[in-house]
């Protein structure tokens, strides 16, 4: 995940010194620095809420002191500022500050721009600290998130129907300080206040029980639609369970999701109108098998903890590939089925997007399949994704090359002898033809598998 | 005979952790692999679950070589740590599961689960936790229960008593002995807990280095003989 977070940050830094040139070119006729200043409360708005699902609590970072020789406001201390270690923190200022920077302090002059800067970062502050003092004190942490989102919803539609608007707020808020800076003072406040609440908090519920997020009781889960697989199904229904109730791999699956998004920014009109589908492919691919490559680099570390077992029960080696196919393909399906709404667009998407997909689960998941036979890195499932470097190593990086590069080396010479449409067709009948010879592709991975299966379960078993 | 071990050696970076001459275990013993840290049981375990490749020599179960094979999987059950459990899932769950690989339905692991309502202490089942959040102690219990569950003809648990109540390692004593005598179980355990072994096993392997020095049929001397050796 961590090649997720450096495009996360590139990303960042490129809405942030373009900022002015984005407003311009999708809100064209507008102040700048009226659109810009009713963006940032919107921004933090949302900011708390995701950072209600995902930031981490750094609690347990604690525990190895506790029963040390520590005073407790130290540990208090220690807890507040490895809190502000997280990408969340980094994300505002980036995309916030070249702006202030650029902007405000031609228009408005170095106080503004000073004071603007030490507001966002306040609000960042703030909302640092909101956000983790109210995953501490909420029991079930889903329920307000849930509440949370039907506020923003309510807010929309509120600013929608022009009763009340965050983004005019917001504007009336920046404005004021940057005629009058030292108003920024209130928010500066506000968010040392914040700070000191959730210092107060913690100093006085110092114990590790109170301190983890709710425990509600756990009950067994089915998934009936797999028993049809027989074993296979079974050791899907494993996976799955292993993703949802797992903090990493469930982060990294729902992260992927954002990928989904992908389409918007890289399906263009002019390039789809000139048939150019070499533009296309890339995110067609990632999107329709974002699975595969996300959840599929780390494979089989993800069952690391438990791999052990998993030989020396009665599994078969060639059942629990056929599980993996299964699952992967499964991923694939779905994700064709969503991304299918670009399809609206035009429908050479779609045809784009089953080309990738055949492509995905023909040769994407025995590409990824392989390179897990040569994969002995242990994933922590504790940990949380973002900025975890942990099981990252040469072979993801490699394995991204032959898996993201090949359909071209398909479609390029077609294109080239024919037209685009065949480039695509070969591209889908390769795909199909890897999907038909799974059982060849199966006894080829467990062979792999079996020649290196000692030095996999005992580098699981070092778990660093 | 259902095991047979030939000039077995294992080696980490210089230190010899198991060399085996020669060792055969019969139908329906019981065996307490005993010796301090080190001494190369659970390595040898492990290699007896073909987790491990051996750098020489060869392990027969049942005739047919354990490296490379999975037809012992087919009567062999064991739980060496939590690295048998899957820790994400309730201790209902897992049980299915691994029952579903020796064609069990629901039905049958529950009904089956039943016997062990005392073992369990009212611990494990309907307790509304995954496998993770239990006490290692807790987890023991899920992982030899889920063991037994599979009927096997050859059962390897390491350190069985390790992290368990005084009423549990008890419980757990006098299930293993009956189990010896109502089938044809052949059992090795390796335990740290002298007077356990010597009361459940009927032959007792001492390890010293990845050697065996000690070949006992158990009598009421062994105890003691052991207890000469580790405390000297």
């Amino acid at each position: 995940m961590g090649l997720l977070a450096l495009y996360i940050i590139v990303v960042a830094i490129l809405i942030g010194y373009q900022m002015e040139n984005l407003i311009a070119h999708f809100l064209p006729g507008k102040d700048t620095v009226e659109v810009f200043n009713g963006m940032i409360l919107y921004f933090f708005a949302i900011d708390f809420l995701v950072r209600l699902q995902m930031q981490e609590l750094p609690t347990l970072a604690v525990v190895p002191y506790l029963h040390l020789n520590i005073p407790r406001s130290k540990l208090v201390n220690f807890l507040n500022i490895r809190a502000l270690f997280s990408a969340f923190n980094i994300i505002p200022l980036l995309v916030f500050f070249p702006f202030c920077i650029l902007i405000i302090s031609d228009d408005y002059g170095t106080f503004a721009c000073i004071m603007y800067l030490l507001v966002i970062f306040s609000l960042m502050i703030f909302n640092n600290y909101a956000a983790l003092y109210f995953k501490r004190i909420s029991a079930g942490n889903a329920k307000i998130v849930l509440a949370g989102f039907f506020l923003l919803v309510t807010l929309g539609l509120l600013e929608y129907f022009k009763v009340l608007s965050i983004a005019i707020l917001s504007n009336s808020v920046f404005h004021y300080i940057a005629l009058q800076p030292a108003f920024g003072l209130v928010i500066i406040i506000l968010a040392v206040a914040m700070f000191m609440i959730n210092a107060q908090y913690l100093n006085n519920n110092l114990y590790i029980e109170e301190l983890k997020s709710s425990t509600h009781k756990k009950t067994g889960t089915d998934y009936p639609f797999l028993n049809r697989f027989g074993e296979a199904g079974t050791l899907v229904a494993l996976e799955i369970k292993l993703i949802l109730r797992n903090k990493r791999p469930r982060a990294t699956v729902s992260k992927g999701l954002i990928f989904l998004f992908y389409g918007i920014l890289l399906y263009k009109k002019d390039v789809i109108d000139n048939n150019q589908f070499w533009m296309l492919l890339f995110p067609a691919i990632f999107m329709t098998g974002n699975m595969i490559i996300l959840y599929g680099q780390f494979m089989f570390g993800w069952q690391g903890a438990e791999f052990d077992g998993m030989l020396a029960n009665k599994t078969n080696i060639r059942t629990f590939f056929r599980a993996k196919f299964l699952l992967l393909t499964i991923s694939s399906t779905l994700l064709t089925i969503i991304t299918s709404l670009y399809g609206l667009m035009s429908w050479k998407i779609l045809a784009v997007q089953f080309a990738a997909y055949f492509y995905n689960i023909g040769i994407g998941t025995v590409i990824v399949l392989y390179f897990a036979t040569r994969n002995f890195k242990y994933i922590d499932l504790k940990k949380g994704a973002s900025f975890n470097w942990q099981g990252v190593g040469a072979t993801s990086m490699i394995m991204s090359i032959p898996l993201l590069l090949s359909p071209y080396v398909i479609y390029i010479p077609l294109t080239a002898i024919g037209n685009p449409y065949w480039g695509l067709a070969g591209i889908a009948i390769l795909g199909i033809a890897g999907f038909f010879t799974r059982e060849l592709w199966l006894t080829f991975l467990v062979k792999e598998f079996n020649k290196r299966k000692y030095t996999i379960a005992e580098g699981f078993r070092e778990q660093s | 005979m259902i095991l047979e071990i030939n000039n077995l050696k294992k080696t980490y970076a210089d230190r010899t952790v198991v060399n085996i001459e020669y060792l055969s275990v019969n139908e329906g013993e019981t065996i307490g692999v005993v010796g301090n840290n080190g001494a190369g049981k659970t390595t040898l375990f492990r290699m007896l679950l073909d987790l491990i490749r051996p750098d020489a020599g060869e392990i027969l179960s049942k005739q047919q070589n354990v490296a490379g094979n999975d037809q012992w999987k087919n009567y062999t059950a064991s739980y060496l740590d939590e690295g048998f459990l899957i820790d994400y899932l309730t201790p209902e769950e897992y049980f299915i599961f691994i029952g579903s690989l020796h064609q069990m339905t629901e039905t049958d692991v529950k009904s089956y689960l039943h016997q062990y309502e005392e073992f369990f202490n009212g611990e494990i089942l309907d307790n509304g936790k995954y496998i993770r959040d239990f006490s290692k102690g807790n987890q023991n219990k899920v992982g030899i229960a889920a063991a037994l569950m599979q009927q096997p003809e050859l059962l390897i648990l390491d350190e069985p008593f390790a992290n368990l109540d005084p009423t549990t390692q008890i419980r757990l004593k006098t299930h293993l002995k009956s189990l010896t005598g109502s089938h044809k179980l052949t059992t090795l355990i390796s335990s740290h807990d002298l007077n356990h072994v010597t009361d459940v096993c009927s032959r007792i392997i001492l390890f010293e280095k990845g050697k065996i020095i000690k070949d006992l049929h158990t009598d009421k001397n062994t105890l003691n003989e052991l207890e000469t050796y580790f405390s000297g």
